[in-house]
């Protein structure tokens, strides 16, 4: 996996250069809006981090630049601009997250990887919380190296949640994801849906738990 | 606040008064012109009765001898005495010799009409109680003569003339002046209409879109200083606004990057005391956001007119929570009831307020709780915990910067709340706290800008 940086804080583009390094990360990195166009027109990386003020402009101006052209690149911004809509213009311009400094190294690692773990990211991609393994390509989860036998919806919602690890999956989003618009639903398919796969995920000791949030949704965390 | 209004400063209506006051002038003029003609024509009557007096009593001298014994007579022609005679009164003349005898009058109650005025030098008078008689006093050698006639003569002169002024004169002047209050009227109305697409011009100006101005297009030349002194002023205040923006700005920029880089470069190592240097580090974090959002909610006005949904602010607010929730071992619950409830406001700011309403609440929850989120259809967005609830006297308290009025496991600055109550007064609405039955807490943050979007 190979991450650019482009951050005009040396000293903190190091520190994040070491941290990914750390995670197995390759990482480049750029200190100013120019360098960063001359490295992504010779190299290609699965994400970015993309500091807002540059010393020689705005970082937004060239996420639009770079969207603009249909670079599909996982594009987190960091930042310490936070007028209370700095992070909607953000996103709209593009972004596919917003951190926020001063943050948590971790927490910016979880975030990388979950911007990885998006659809639109690699293919075929292997998806990992705790001891559990779900192999995108083959369409096969396995709970410390056994295979767990999963129903077509069930293996669509853990592929979901696995996707949106840490992070709240709402229950509309389920429900459209996995049922489509038209389809008639029951009121509590969801929760039928989650409870089997919860049962299942239970009996065969996997790591990971499904959280409800009563009303709003749901979020997958390792942990017992 | 309802002072009475001075004089000066009471509205009013500039075609309303402009009306008024032509209305005004037209009746001065109309006035005016009535006694202007009304005096020219006394005038005229007096000096053409002027004129007939002294014909009399050059006639009436003409008649006049003095006989050999010293006696005088009057001897008018025939026609002449038929005349004065038949005048009922209106013609009369007395004629009186040096000694003041009376030598002839045209009747006997003539002499009795004009003897208690009869002046003592020639010339013009009037008399009666009601001056309604006019005479001349001419001298002819010894003798005086006196003529005078009745006023009616003169009234029924004047009233025809009048009259002729009337019918011609006056409704000609009455439609000039309702011709000059309606043009006057018309003209101003449609010369202040580019003055209304101005106000609703102006009306739109806010903190969202703080680049507008009033246009001049179409406003008469009187308005357009006042429309550029406005304009100038805006651009005066969107000059200080971005000041302030960009101080913030920097502000915020200045403080974070040192913390962010002393935050990682923490998270790299690991040794004794670490953690504890951590959670400091959190804390002076989590005190530099809150007052860097504190700043930018005083200095810079908040734009509360997108339409949000308050259930989606819910869901997103319990979203940002939910990992330090579970960690925390904390059940967060959206009440399900209204669905969505559409009010004007700023959504991250809404987000912001909840996020620190239900924080505060997880400070105060003990393991294994439920923080519930209720959203009500009239707009109010209810926090409910299990925590030990807010003693009745710090109620208002804990709203202020810097009181943690709640206990001592809240591990925040003392900000949260302030920001919670800034955010709903920049709604026009509040936060207010509660009891909760069975134990615990209630906060409401009420939107004065909970209506229909």
């Amino acid at each position: 996996m190979r991450l650019l940086t482009i951050e005009d804080e040396s000293e903190l583009a190091g520190l994040i250069a070491k941290a990914f390094g750390a995670a197995g990360f390759a990482v480049d990195t750029a200190g100013s809006l120019a360098a960063a166009e001359e490295t992504i027109a010779v190299m290609s990386y699965d994400a970015v981090i993309l500091d807002l003020s540059l010393g020689d402009g705005d970082g937004l101006a060239l996420l639009r630049r770079w969207r603009a052209r249909g670079a599909s690149v996982p594009i987190l911004i960091l930042t310490a601009r936070d007028g209370l809509d700095d992070r909607v213009v953000g996103l709209d311009a593009g972004a596919d997250d917003y951190v926020l400094k001063p943050f948590h190294m971790p927490e910016l690692i979880s975030r990388i990887r979950a911007l990885l773990r998006r659809p639109n990211a690699a293919l075929g991609l292997r998806l990992e919380l705790g001891n559990l393994v779900f192999e995108t390509e083959h369409r096969q989860v396995t709970v410390a190296g056994r295979v767990l036998r999963l129903s077509v919806r069930e293996m669509a919602l853990i592929e979901l949640l696995l996707r949106r690890a840490g992070r709240v999956v709402t229950r509309e989003a389920i429900e459209s994801s996995l049922y489509g618009f038209d389809a008639e639903l029951g009121s509590n398919a969801v929760e039928v849906l989650v409870h089997r796969l919860r049962r299942k995920l239970q009996e065969a000791e996997a790591a990971l738990q499904i959280h409800t949030l009563r009303g709003v949704g749901y979020l997958l965390a390792d942990g017992p | 606040m309802t002072a009475e209004l001075p004089e000066a400063a009471r509205p009013w209506s500039l075609q309303a008064r402009l009306a008024w006051r032509l209305a005004g002038v037209t009746l001065l003029a109309v006035a005016l012109a009535g006694a202007a003609v009304g005096w020219r024509a006394i005038v005229a009557v007096n000096s053409l009765e002027d004129a007939a007096l002294q014909t009399q009593a050059r006639a009436i001298g003409r008649h006049l001898s003095v006989a050999p014994d010293g006696a005088a007579r009057l001897d008018l022609p025939p026609e002449l005495d038929a005349a004065y005679r038949y005048s009922h009164g209106d013609d009369l003349y007395v004629v009186l010799d040096a000694g003041g005898r009376v030598v002839a009058a045209s009747s006997a109650e003539a002499l009795s009409r004009l003897a208690p005025f009869l002046p003592a030098q020639p010339g013009l008078f009037s008399t009666g109680p009601d001056r309604q008689l006019y005479g001349l006093m001419t001298t002819d050698g010894a003798f005086r003569i006196v003529v005078a006639q009745g006023a009616r003569h003169r009234d029924v002169l004047v009233d025809s003339l009048m009259q002729e002024f009337l019918v011609a004169g006056l409704w000609l002047l009455a439609l000039i002046g309702v011709t000059a209050v309606v043009v006057g009227a018309v003209t101003l109305r449609r010369g202040l209409r580019p003055l209304s697409a101005a106000s609703r011009a102006a009306a739109a100006i806010g903190p969202e879109r703080p680049g507008d101005r009033v246009p001049l297009a179409g406003l008469p030349n009187e308005l357009r200083p006042l429309v550029q002194a406005i304009n100038g002023a805006l651009d005066r205040l969107a000059r200080a606004l971005d000041v302030q923006r960009r101080f913030t700005a920097d502000a915020a920029h200045e403080l974070r990057t040192p913390l962010a880089v002393l935050t990682a470069r923490l998270d790299l190592l690991s040794g004794e005391g670490i953690d504890a240097m951590r959670g400091d580090l959190d804390r002076m974090n989590r005190l530099v956001e809150q007052l860097l959002k504190i700043a930018q909610l005083e200095g810079l006005p908040l734009d509360v007119t997108q339409s949000v949904d308050l259930h989606a602010v819910a869901v997103e607010a319990i979203s940002l929570l939910a990992p330090l929730a579970i960690r925390q071992r904390i059940e967060l619950v959206l009440a399900e009831g209204a669905g969505s409830v559409i009010v004007r406001g700023n959504r991250p700011a809404l987000v912001a307020a909840l996020v620190n309403l239900v924080e505060n609440a997880m400070a105060q929850s003990p393991p294994g709780a439920a923080v519930e989120v209720e959203i009500g259809a009239d707009g109010t967005i209810r926090v409910l915990d299990r925590g030990p609830g807010v003693a009745e006297p710090e109620r208002a308290d804990i709203f202020r910067r810097f009181r943690r009025g709640r206990g001592s496991r809240a591990a925040g600055a003392g900000l949260g709340l302030a920001i919670v109550s800034e955010i709903a007064a920049a709604h026009r609405g509040s936060v207010a706290v509660g009891g909760r039955p069975g134990g615990g807490a209630v906060f409401a943050l009420h939107l004065g800008t909970a209506r229909p979007a």
